[in-house]
């Protein structure tokens, strides 16, 4: 906690440096602001231009680079483990081991088991833990405000010149879970799952015969048939609004209250006032929803996975 | 009338409020009851309670963000 405070201390000094310069000229802007620190770098100055393909932009933004940073980190770290873990002469988990073991048996167990059943559970339950795994660390990520670290460090220590590395990837939030985006690719990745696992189970063209139950009187289905085509392209959507929703509220509200410290300062006369109010009230109640943000973090990624197992159970035991 | 939208927005933000609380409160009461009821049972009741809990969680998200986009579209 203690870290916490002292990290958003530093949270606000960068913010404030920065606007310190625009001070100078137009006050403090805090929709502005606080839009910049949650959405993506900006398009056309990002991190590392990548050449148009098929039309597509394949430059390398700030949310890009941190879903490589998570992708990386949760390899190494989750390689190394199992490896070191696999290379013992008697397999006795410790450490690290021990509680990824417990976190997939959790998985395994709770989510995969209930809604998959002993024949399938194998088959799904690597898709599970991947996005499972994928979801928190790129949620969790976004709670480390390593990157405010890096502009304070560069505006008082290493003054790099205006085109460096550093200087470009302080802009945009770390967050890559807040853009609707990534969750629509991987709410994308479920709605394919769920094509595949019906077609698994039952074969290709009895999955869509199974959307619907059987046995209705004729005229029912042409109600159903299109509420059960909208439901299943609703699901993913669903999924994609909820974790995008979730990740960025949380990080607008947080924003929000440390936006309180320049506003009275402006509107008050003086930074006495600023970090008056900074103290009493912006950072225990900032430390407190970042708190609060730790919890929405592991519930969002649970409540992703739990989901996903449902629908693919669904599909999967069509047969009511 | 160029902020009526915002009137909108915020008449619309109280009523999901509303409704979310009221939904949530709902099931917190049924699930305590039922384990008061049978204290053997608690494990199965939270598991039970929890999928739809973040389902509705998830339908207030969902009308907040269209609140959101009232707000910042004109």
């Amino acid at each position: 906690m203690l870290l916490n405070l002292i990290l958003f201390q530093q949270e606000a000094a960068p913010a404030a440096a920065e606007s310190a310069k625009e001070a100078a000229k137009e006050g403090f802007n805090a929709g502005e602001t606080i839009i910049e620190h949650v959405s993506n770098s900006s398009h056309e100055h990002p991190l590392l231009h990548l050449p148009h393909v098929f039309g597509i932009d394949f430059s390398v933004t700030k949310h890009v680079f941190m879903m490589w940073l998570v992708a990386a980190i949760l390899f190494v770290v989750i390689t190394w483990t199992v490896r070191r873990y696999l290379k013992q002469e008697q397999r006795l988990p410790t450490g690290l081991m021990n509680g990824l073991e417990a976190v997939v048996e959790f998985i395994r167990d709770s989510i995969a088991l209930p809604n998959f059943g002993a024949k399938w559970v194998m088959t799904w339950t690597p898709l599970l833990l991947t996005l499972f795994f994928f979801i928190l660390g790129a949620n969790a990520i976004g709670l480390i405000p390593i990157f405010d670290v890096v502009a304070v460090l560069d505006h008082f220590v290493l003054h790099t010149g205006p085109e460096s590395i550093f200087k470009q990837i302080i802009h945009g939030g770390t967050t890559a879970t807040a853009n609707f985006n990534v969750t629509a690719a991987l709410a994308t990745i479920t709605f394919i799952a769920i094509i595949i696992a019906g077609a698994k189970a039952h074969g290709f063209v009895k999955h869509w015969k199974n959307i619907v139950p059987h046995g209705l009187h004729p005229l029912i289905y042409i109600i159903l048939i299109p509420i059960e085509i909208m439901g299943m392209f609703v699901r993913p959507f669903a999924l994609t609004m909820r974790l995008a929703a979730n990740m960025t509220g949380g990080h607008i509200a947080i924003l929000a209250i440390l936006s309180f410290v320049f506003l009275f300062a402006e509107k008050l006369g003086g930074a006495a006032v600023g970090m008056g109010v900074g103290a009493l009230v912006s950072v225990p109640m900032a430390a407190a929803i970042s708190g609060l943000e730790i919890i929405v973090v592991l519930v969002q990624a649970y409540v992703f996975t739990l989901l996903t197992a449902v629908f693919i159970g669904m599909a999967i035991h069509a047969h009511h | 009338m160029g902020v009526l939208h915002y009137f909108g927005a915020a008449i619309g933000l109280g009523l999901i409020v509303i409704g979310a609380g009221l939904g949530i409160g709902k099931f917190a009461a049924a699930a305590a009851e039922g384990i008061a009821r049978q204290p053997s049972a608690a494990d199965k009741i939270t598991g039970a309670v929890n999928l739809p809990l973040f389902l509705l969680e998830g339908v207030a998200i969902l009308a907040e963000v269209f609140v959101l986009l009232i707000v910042l579209m004109k």
